[in-house]
C-alpha cells in the first residue's frame, strides 16, 4: 500500500528519492507496538483482582478470620500506595507525566482495594457506626487529595463519584439514569447543585492555574448530572417553569463553552439535551390544544432540519483560535 | 461504482500516509505542505461527536417524514405497504446519492450513513412485508444479501460489509443445516471454511492497490471472520448449537472441539506475533478469555472468585514484566505508543471505559477537534 503511494509521490516529483528510501527503510523496520495490548491486560488484571477480592471477602467471612482478610487487603492497598508515593514525581500545578507505565494502574488498584477494605471494616465492625456519611466522606477526601497530589485523572473520577455518593446520588455516566430515583425532589436538587458545582470548579481551578487538565473530567460529569437533573425536574417534578429556564441557561453555558474552547463533544451533548427539553415543553404545553398528530410530525421534521443545518455548520459556530 | 469522489478518497489515503511520515520526521514540513496542496480533498467529514449528533437527528427526521407520508398516502393493503416501503427506501437512496454525496460532499458525516441504513432497511422491509410466518429464514437472507453487498461496495460502508458477511455466513449455514444426517458434523466445518475463505479473500483484497478504497470494509470482514472461525470450533458454541438445533445433549468428537477451543487462540496469538498482525493477536487474546469461560461453563474447577483473583494477578504480573522487558530490550516489539490506532483498539478503549465504572466517558481533545487527524475536511464549511 505505502509503496504505491510512494511511487505516486515520486512520479509527481513531490518527494525526492532519498525521502522515499528513508520511508521505505522505516516502513520495513518499524517495531510492532504492544502498547495497547499490554495496557489492556493491565486494566483487566486490576479489574479482575478487585472484583475477585471484593467477592472473596463476603464469601469467606466465616471461614478465614476477619483479621487475615483485612490484613491481606490492607497490605495490597498499602503496597500500592507505597509504590505510588515512592515513585512519584515532585508536585506541580501543571500536568505531570506518569513516572512509570504501570504507575496509574497500581495507584488505581490501591484506591479500589482501599474502598473494598473500608467497606469490609464498616460491614464487619461498623467502624463508622451509623454515620454512613463519614464512610463515603473519608475515601472522597483521600481520592481528591491523591488525585491532586499525584496527578491522576482516574483517581479524580473516583473522587467525584465518592463526592456524589456522599451527597446521595450515583454519578457514573452509565448508571446515572438507572440507579437514581429522579422522582424525588431531594435527588433532583442535589443533582442540580452537584452539577453546578462540578461545572464551576474547573473555572476556579483554571483561574488559580491549578491542574487545568482536570477540567474536562469535571465538566464531563457536570454536564450530564446537571442536564439530567433539570430534565428530571421538568418531567417528574412537573416544575417546568423553574427548571426549563435553568436547562436553557445550562445549554447556553455549554454552547458558549463549546464555542470558545472548540469542544465538539459539549456542542453535541448540549444540543441533544436542549432538544429533548424543548420538545418536552412543546408537547406538554400543546396537550390542551388538541393539535393533530400531523402537527407534531411536522415539528419533528422542521426542528430536525434546523438542528442538522446548525450542526453541519459547526465550523462557523466555533471560534477558531488558530486563525 | 463508488458513490464518493474517488480522487478525493485517493487524496485522503495519500495524505494520511504522508502525515504519519511527516510526524515521524521522515518528510520535511515543506514537502508535507506540498503534498497537502497537491492532493485536495473536499469531503464534509465532521468530528465523531458531531457525526453521532447528526446521525440521531437524521434518524428522527426520517422517521417523522415517513410518518407524514403514511398519514397522507394511507397505504392499506399489504401490497400498498410493500410498495410504500420500497418507494421510501429508493427515495432515501436517491436523495443520498444526488443531494448528500454529490452536492453536499458528505462522507461519513452521520447523515449519509443514516440515509443508507434507513434506505436499505425500508427497501428490505417493503420486499419482505407480504411474507407470512411460514416463510423460511433462508428467503429473508437471500433477499437481503444483494442489497447488503451492493451497499458495502458502492458506499464503502463498514457496517454494511459486516452485515453482508454475516448474511453470507447465515445463508451457507442454513443450507448446510438441511443436509440430512451429516448436518451436525458439517455445520462447524462449513462455518470454519466460510470464515477461512473470507479471511483469505479480505487479506488478499487488502493487498490489491486497485481495491484500496475498500480497505476499511475488507478489514471489518477480516476481523469478523477471525472471530467466526473461532466460534465455529468453540466447544460451547457447538454444544449450544447442537442442543438447540438437533436437541442433542452430547457433542460427537468432543475431543476435537475441546482441542480447537484451547489451541486456536494460541495459534492466533503466535501467528499474530510472528507476522506482526495486530488483528490476529488482539482477537487471539480475547479468544483465550472465551476459552476459559467455555471451560468454566462445564467444569467448575475453581470457585469464580478465586478464578478472578488468580487470573487478575496473573494478567497483571504478566503485563508488568512484559512491559519491563520491552522497555529494556530493543527489538521487533516495543511498548512505545503507536500513532496509528486500529479500529479494534478504539472499540476496546470504549469498552474499558465503560467497564471500569468510575472512568469518565470519552473525552474530546480540544486540539483535535478541527479537521486534523483522520478528518480530512479542509474547506468544508458552508454546505448542505
Amino acid at each position: 500500500m505505502h509503496k504505491s503511494i510512494l511511487n505516486n509521490l515520486l512520479q509527481q516529483e513531490i518527494i525526492s528519492r532519498e525521502d522515499a528510501e528513508k520511508i521505505e527503510v522505516f516502513e520495513s523496520k518499524k517495531p510492532f507496538s504492544l502498547h495497547w495490548e499490554l495496557k489492556s491486560l493491565l486494566y483487566l488484571g486490576v479489574l479482575l483482582l478487585n472484583i475477585g477480592l471484593g467477592f472473596l471477602i463476603y464469601e469467606n467471612i466465616d471461614t478465614i478470620g476477619h483479621v487475615v482478610i483485612i490484613v491481606l487487603i490492607g497490605a495490597i492497598s498499602t503496597a500500592c500506595f507505597w509504590y505510588a508515593v515512592r515513585h512519584k514525581k515532585p508536585f506541580s500545578k501543571e500536568e505531570i507525566k506518569s513516572p512509570t507505565p504501570y504507575y496509574d494502574y497500581i495507584l488505581l488498584l490501591g484506591c479500589l482495594t482501599f474502598l473494598v477494605m473500608e467497606g469490609y471494616l464498616q460491614y464487619q465492625y461498623e467502624v463508622f457506626g451509623t454515620r454512613y456519611g463519614l464512610a463515603t466522606f473519608i475515601p472522597m477526601l483521600l481520592f481528591f487529595a491523591l488525585a491532586y497530589w499525584l496527578d491522576n485523572r482516574g483517581v479524580l473520577s473516583l473522587g467525584i463519584t465518592a463526592l456524589a455518593t456522599w451527597l446521595g446520588i450515583t454519578a457514573t455516566p452509565q448508571d446515572l439514569l438507572s440507579n437514581n430515583d429522579f422522582s424525588s425532589s431531594a435527588i433532583v436538587h442535589t443533582g442540580v447543585f452537584l452539577g453546578i458545582l462540578l461545572t464551576v470548579l474547573p473555572f476556579l481551578s483554571e483561574r488559580w492555574g491549578l491542574k487545568k487538565h482536570f477540567s474536562l473530567t469535571y465538566l464531563n460529569f457536570g454536564v450530564h448530572i446537571l442536564m439530567i437533573s433539570t430534565l428530571a425536574g421538568m418531567m417528574t417534578l412537573e416544575q417546568s417553569l423553574f427548571y426549563f429556564p435553568l436547562l436553557c441557561v445550562a445549554v447556553g453555558f455549554f454552547l458558549w463553552y463549546a464555542r470558545t474552547r472548540g469542544s465538539l463533544y459539549f456542542l453535541t451533548v448540549a444540543v441533544l439535551y436542549g432538544y429533548i427539553g424543548l420538545t418536552y415543553m412543546l408537547i406538554i404545553h400543546t396537550e390542551s390544544l388538541n393539535f393533530d398528530f400531523m402537527f407534531y410530525l411536522f415539528y419533528f421534521v422542521f426542528s430536525c432540519i434546523g438542528v442538522i443545518v446548525f450542526l453541519t455548520n459547526y465550523k462557523r459556530f466555533i471560534k477558531n483560535n488558530q486563525q | 461504482m463508488i458513490a464518493y469522489n474517488t480522487n478525493w478518497l485517493d487524496a485522503l489515503l495519500t495524505k494520511d500516509s504522508a502525515r504519519k511520515w511527516h510526524e515521524k520526521g521522515l518528510l520535511s514540513a515543506e514537502k508535507w505542505k506540498a503534498i497537502e496542496g497537491h492532493y485536495p480533498s473536499n469531503f464534509y467529514s465532521p468530528n465523531l461527536f458531531v457525526r453521532i449528533g447528526l446521525a440521531i437527528f437524521t434518524l428522527i427526521l426520517l422517521m417523522a417524514a415517513g410518518g407524514i407520508l403514511v398519514m397522507i398516502l394511507e397505504p392499506e393493503s399489504d401490497w400498498a405497504f410493500s410498495a410504500f416501503g420500497i418507494f421510501c427506501g429508493i427515495a432515501c437512496i436517491v436523495f443520498l446519492d444526488s443531494r448528500v454525496i454529490r452536492n453536499g460532499r458528505h462522507r461519513s458525516s452521520g447523515i449519509d450513513d443514516t440515509l443508507l441504513y434507513v434506505g436499505v432497511w425500508a427497501i428490505l422491509l417493503g420486499l419482505c412485508y407480504s411474507f407470512d410466518y411460514s416463510t423460511p429464514a433462508l428467503a429473508y437472507y437471500c433477499i437481503a444479501w444483494p442489497f447488503l453487498v451492493a451497499g458495502s461496495i458502492r458506499y464503502l460502508d463498514r457496517l454494511m460489509g459486516l452485515a453482508a458477511y454475516l448474511c453470507s455466513l447465515g445463508i451457507v449455514l442454513l443450507v448446510v443445516k438441511e443436509i440430512p444426517g451429516l448436518a451436525l458434523f458439517l455445520l462447524p466445518l462449513a462455518g470454519m471454511l466460510v470464515s477461512a475463505g473470507a479471511y483469505l479473500f479480505s487479506k488478499s483484497g487488502q493487498k490489491r492497490y486497485a481495491w484500496r478504497h475498500w480497505h476499511g470494509v475488507l478489514m471489518v470482514v477480516e476481523l469478523i471472520s477471525i472471530l467466526t472461525f473461532y466460534a465455529s470450533c468453540n466447544f460451547w458454541v457447538v454444544q449450544q448449537a447442537a442442543l438447540s438445533i438437533f436437541g442433542l445433549e452430547t457433542v460427537p468428537i468432543a475431543w476435537f472441539f475441546w482441542t480447537c477451543t484451547f489451541c486456536v487462540p494460541f495459534v492466533y496469538i503466535y501467528v499474530g506475533l510472528r507476522r506482526k498482525d495486530r488483528h490476529l493477536l488482539d482477537i487471539g487474546l480475547a479468544c483465550v478469555a472465551a476459552a476459559v469461560f467455555s471451560f468454566r461453563y462445564y467444569y467448575h474447577v475453581l470457585p469464580l472468585t478465586w478464578a478472578a483473583v488468580i487470573c487478575g494477578a496473573v494478567l497483571f504480573v504478566t503485563a508488568y514484566f512484559s512491559i519491563r522487558y520491552l522497555q529494556h530490550h530493543e527489538g521487533a516489539f516495543t511498548y512505545e505508543e503507536d500513532s496509528e490506532t486500529s479500529m479494534l483498539q478504539e472499540i476496546e478503549q470504549q469498552l474499558i471505559e465503560q467497564t471500569i465504572a468510575n472512568q469518565p466517558g470519552p473525552k474530546p481533545d480540544p486540539s483535535q477537534s478541527f479537521g486534523g487527524g483522520q478528518f480530512g475536511g479542509g474547506g468544508a464549511g458552508a454546505n448542505f
